[in-house]
């Protein structure tokens, strides 16, 4: 069955070939707006509904993010091969002055027809420009070599993955295959970046620090769909601290460590819905509590650490809620990241159970 | 194991050292040193510069969540606050200026960290209760802590607040704990003047503790200038004398001396103000070597280098003959009549204090020997505006000298510190049709359109790197004594020689005096229209 929903919102609908000649006739028309673009940034949907949604969140995410926009939504049910396309522009005040346009060319490709998604990627492209793709959902069969060799950034969301050691078998052999010149994004890691921080900030407190050799609990809370986001965050504390993996529970949300000093270690995911979607992680020593939390909704962390004569609270930035806010601000910290591959085999071991 | 300048901790392998304990969740996270949390003892706390740009950006590094937790902020000066009463005025600015808004949480948390401490700056009391003060902040946070003290105050006090720290042993460093100091502009007067505070300073600290602050080092586009040079392979090799036919830096500025800041402009004079520090920064980064790394010392040595091998103007006729003084007379700056600058509030009506200045300055280095820099700085001219600007030599007049018009200008390479921070590039070009003609063309490239995130304010990376122990983007003791050195000549041409260059006049509003244009007009140049 094709996909029927509203195009509203997606622009001017163009031929394919015409897309070129279309862009320009588009700047040509207005004098007074700049055209600016960083990268291309090319976002992915299996989910034809999920186009306009895009479109809408394009329109936000440009405001920070100059770039040419592709938007690109599969409709891989549809009988017959066809493919429709449109372009509109973004423009945002840059300091109150300026207008500040961005490009958008979105596409819905319906039927199968070989090779039409990477070949779609191939003919739009801005040159030289870095290439973000953002692939929505689970990875399927159209993630293949020619496509992913051309990618200088891949986003993904390994939280909504149903098999996410799959997913991941995926990615390790596309980074293979390009030999590490794709920077993986899995936003489940970057949704836990203010609570590293954090975390990290608070270990530099003296008591805190004495207190990190004697650590024997870690608690993290978090939604039930947040599991590969409260596993990667709990396999960066263990990888940080060089604890060894012993045990896990078959359910996956208790395992034991063994620190380097020789102490156990158990570590606790426990499910809250009613929560942030990374609610909280606490590691307890004797006589010392670190935590880190978060309540649904609000724009800040909780910092605290606990210890009979000494308490600390400070409030902080929390990571964005949704997924195009944690794609901006990954890319505003650009970098090949370089920590997340070095915890990836831990997480993977947490997530399989292997040890 | 290798030791972090300035800092009592080391990197032993992995994750980082404080005393025996470490703390490996920093390792890998942020691509920077780590700051480490303080106490900052503001001197001058009621002061303008602490309600807008000090706490705002300590307030800003907050929100983006890189300032320590567990930070502390002490004001200290003369006036009789209490800390609610201080804190109330602080929430005010940092509501009008703040550069991320205004978050209630946030202010909050970093408000409940502020406190005000009253004293006179010449007594010694004061500053015996400011330890006591610190020493109970610190066993409230469970030990000994680091202490970042910043001294905003008026410059005449600098001496007294340095001399006092000692005294009561709040210099000294402690066991796995650090005390540095951050020094306002201005750094002196003259040679002399700059040579006793940095006794005076070092007597007190030592030089890994002690961060001269220049705040247009902290500036994103300043700290570009290096990117630009050392990470493009298209610059840097034609980065010399023989591509380059010469460089100007201008700093312009529209405003006069409103708010009452002819009080101090007066005694300093653009030379002193802008050129000694600012100015003398950026061509410092701008024609220095590649360093052979980036530690703070490794940029600065190749900094100093080029300080010190400017050409000293050191006679009256050589000052004359390169550089140029003047002050506005009354004129017109959008749309509105402004007054000369010896009208001007507290300014001395037969003031003989310059309000421009444009220096030739000439680099005897192997790079640089025969290309000049020009530098211009002065208050009411047509527009606020910085920016560095290089310009390349004329190509070979062998092909296109028959064409209609010739070949225009030479290429020109424009770094714009602010506003509206970017590069731009102007090439020549072929007009369209049967004719060759050529016309320049411009690429640009504005922060603002490309990144619609704005930049940090100065301040908080400086800040910030204080806190990390890093002295990168401030100036280093012979870097600023070097540069008084080339001003105290120029200085002393003007004020002390039998036969003085003159003071030229030009209209406010307009670009300097035509003396300023002759410099440049008989050498076959001319200054930049921005």
């Amino acid at each position: 069955m094709s996909a029927t929903f509203s195009t509203e919102g997606l622009g001017v609908p163009v031929e394919v070939a015409a897309i070129d000649g279309e862009l320009k006739k588009l700047w040509e028309a207005d004098d007074a707006s700049t055209n600016a673009s960083l990268m291309n940034f090319l976002v992915y949907t299996e989910e034809p509904d999920k186009l306009v949604a895009n479109s809408e969140m394009i329109q936000e995410f440009t405001r920070e993010n100059a770039c040419r926009a592709v938007l690109i939504a599969m409709d891989r049910k549809a009988p017959e091969p066809s493919v429709k396309a449109w372009i509109t522009a973004h423009c945002h005040l840059a300091h109150g002055r300026k207008s500040i346009c961005s490009e958008q060319i979105s596409f819905l490709l319906s039927g199968y027809s070989f090779g039409r998604l990477r070949n779609t990627v191939f003919a739009h492209l801005n040159s030289d420009l870095p290439l973000v793709f953002w692939w929505q959902g689970e990875i399927s069969d159209l993630f293949e070599e020619r496509l992913y060799s051309i990618l200088d950034r891949f986003v993904f969301d390994s939280s909504v993955w149903s098999d996410p050691a799959a997913g991941f078998a995926k990615i390790t052999e596309a980074r293979e295959q390009t030999r590490d010149h794709m920077v993986t994004q899995d936003l489940a890691w970057t949704r836990s970046y203010h609570f590293r921080l954090a975390l990290a900030g608070l270990f530099d407190d003296p008591v805190a620090s004495r207190a990190f050799p004697d650590l024997e609990k870690v608690t993290i809370v978090a939604q039930k769909n947040q599991r590969t986001t409260a596993l990667l965050l709990l396999a960066w504390v263990a990888e940080q601290a060089s604890w060894k993996t012993v045990t896990s529970n078959k359910s996956g949300d208790v395992f034991e460590f063994d620190s380097k000093g020789g102490r156990k270690v158990t570590a606790e995911i426990e499910w809250d819905d009613s929560g942030a979607p990374l609610g909280s992680i606490t590691l307890a020593a004797p006589d010392c509590e670190v935590a880190v939390s978060r309540l649904r909704g609000n724009k800040h962390l909780n910092q605290s650490i606990r210890t009979e004569g000494h308490k600390l609270d400070v409030s902080g930035p929390a990571d964005a809620d949704d997924s195009s806010g944690l794609v901006a601000d990954q890319l505003s910290r650009g970098g090949k990241n370089s920590l997340f591959l070095r915890v990836l085999p831990r997480f993977l071991e947490l997530l399989g159970g292997r040890h | 194991m290798s030791q972090i300048p300035g800092s009592a901790i080391a990197i032993r392998g992995k994750g980082w050292q404080l005393g025996a304990v470490s703390n490996p969740f920093r390792e890998d996270l942020v691509s920077r040193n780590r700051p480490e949390a303080c106490t900052v003892v503001i001197f001058g706390a009621t002061g303008d510069l602490t309600h807008r740009k000090l706490v705002p950006a300590l307030y800003n590094l907050a929100v983006d969540g890189e300032l320590p937790p567990g930070v502390q902020i002490l004001g200290f000066a003369r006036r009789d606050w209490t800390d609610d009463f201080f804190r109330e005025g602080l929430e005010k600015l940092n509501r009008e200026v703040s550069r991320t808004g205004h978050d209630e949480e946030i202010w909050a948390s970093l408000s409940a960290s502020i406190q005000y401490h009253q004293s006179e700056f010449q007594d010694e009391a004061g500053y015996q209760s400011l330890a006591e003060r610190l020493d109970a902040i610190d066993a409230e946070r469970g030990g000994k802590g680091n202490r970042l003290f910043y001294i905003a105050s008026a410059p005449e006090f600098f001496d007294d607040i340095l001399l006092n720290l000692k005294k009561v042993g709040l210099s000294d460093e402690r066991e796995g704990c650090w005390s540095r100091v951050i020094v306002e502009k201005p750094f002196g007067t003259t040679l002399a003047t700059a040579q006793h505070l940095n006794s005076v300073v070092n007597g007190t600290f030592e030089e890994k503790d002690t961060y001269r602050i220049d705040h247009y080092l902290g500036k994103e586009t300043a700290q570009n200038i290096m990117v630009l040079r050392f990470a493009n392979a298209i610059f840097e090799p034609m980065w010399n004398k023989q591509f380059i036919d010469h460089v100007q830096i201008t700093c312009a500025e529209h405003l006069g001396m409103e708010g009452g800041r002819g009080g101090y402009y007066d005694k300093a004079g653009a030379l002193r103000d802008m050129v000694q520090n600012h100015l003398l920064q950026l061509l410092s980064l701008v024609a220095m070597e590649p360093p052979t790394d980036l530690s703070a010392d490794g940029v600065r040595d190749e900094k100093v280098k080029v300080i010190r091998s400017l050409r000293q103007w050191d006679t009256p006729e050589l000052v004359a003959e390169n550089v140029t003084r003047g002050q506005y007379t009354s004129g017109n700056i959008n749309g509105k009549e402004v007054p000369g600058y010896r009208e001007e509030d507290r300014v001395d009506p037969e003031s003989e204090t310059e309000a421009f200045v444009a220096v030739r300055c000439m680099i005897d280095t192997w790079r640089w020997t025969g290309v000049p820099f020009y530098v211009r700085v002065g208050k009411r001219l047509p527009k606020k505006a910085t920016e560095i600007s290089i310009h390349f030599k004329e190509v070979p007049s062998v092909l296109f000298n028959a064409s209609p018009g010739g070949v225009p200008d030479g290429n020109v390479l424009v770094i714009r510190i602010q506003p509206d921070e970017g590069i731009s590039l102007r090439i020549n070009s072929k007009l369209p049709g049967t004719t060759l003609r050529m016309e320049p063309v411009k690429m640009d490239f504005h922060y603002a359109s490309s990144f619609g995130k704005s930049s940090p304010e100065a301040y908080e990376r400086l800040l910030l790197d204080a806190m990390a122990g890093d002295a990168t983007l401030f100036a280093r003791r012979d870097e600023v004594e070097e540069a008084w050195r080339f001003i105290d000549h120029i200085e002393r041409a003007w004020h002390e020689s039998d036969d003085p260059p003159p003071m030229a006049e030009f209209p406010a509003g307009s670009w300097g005096p035509k003396e300023a244009d002759e410099m440049l007009k008989g050498e076959g140049r001319k200054w930049r229209r921005l």
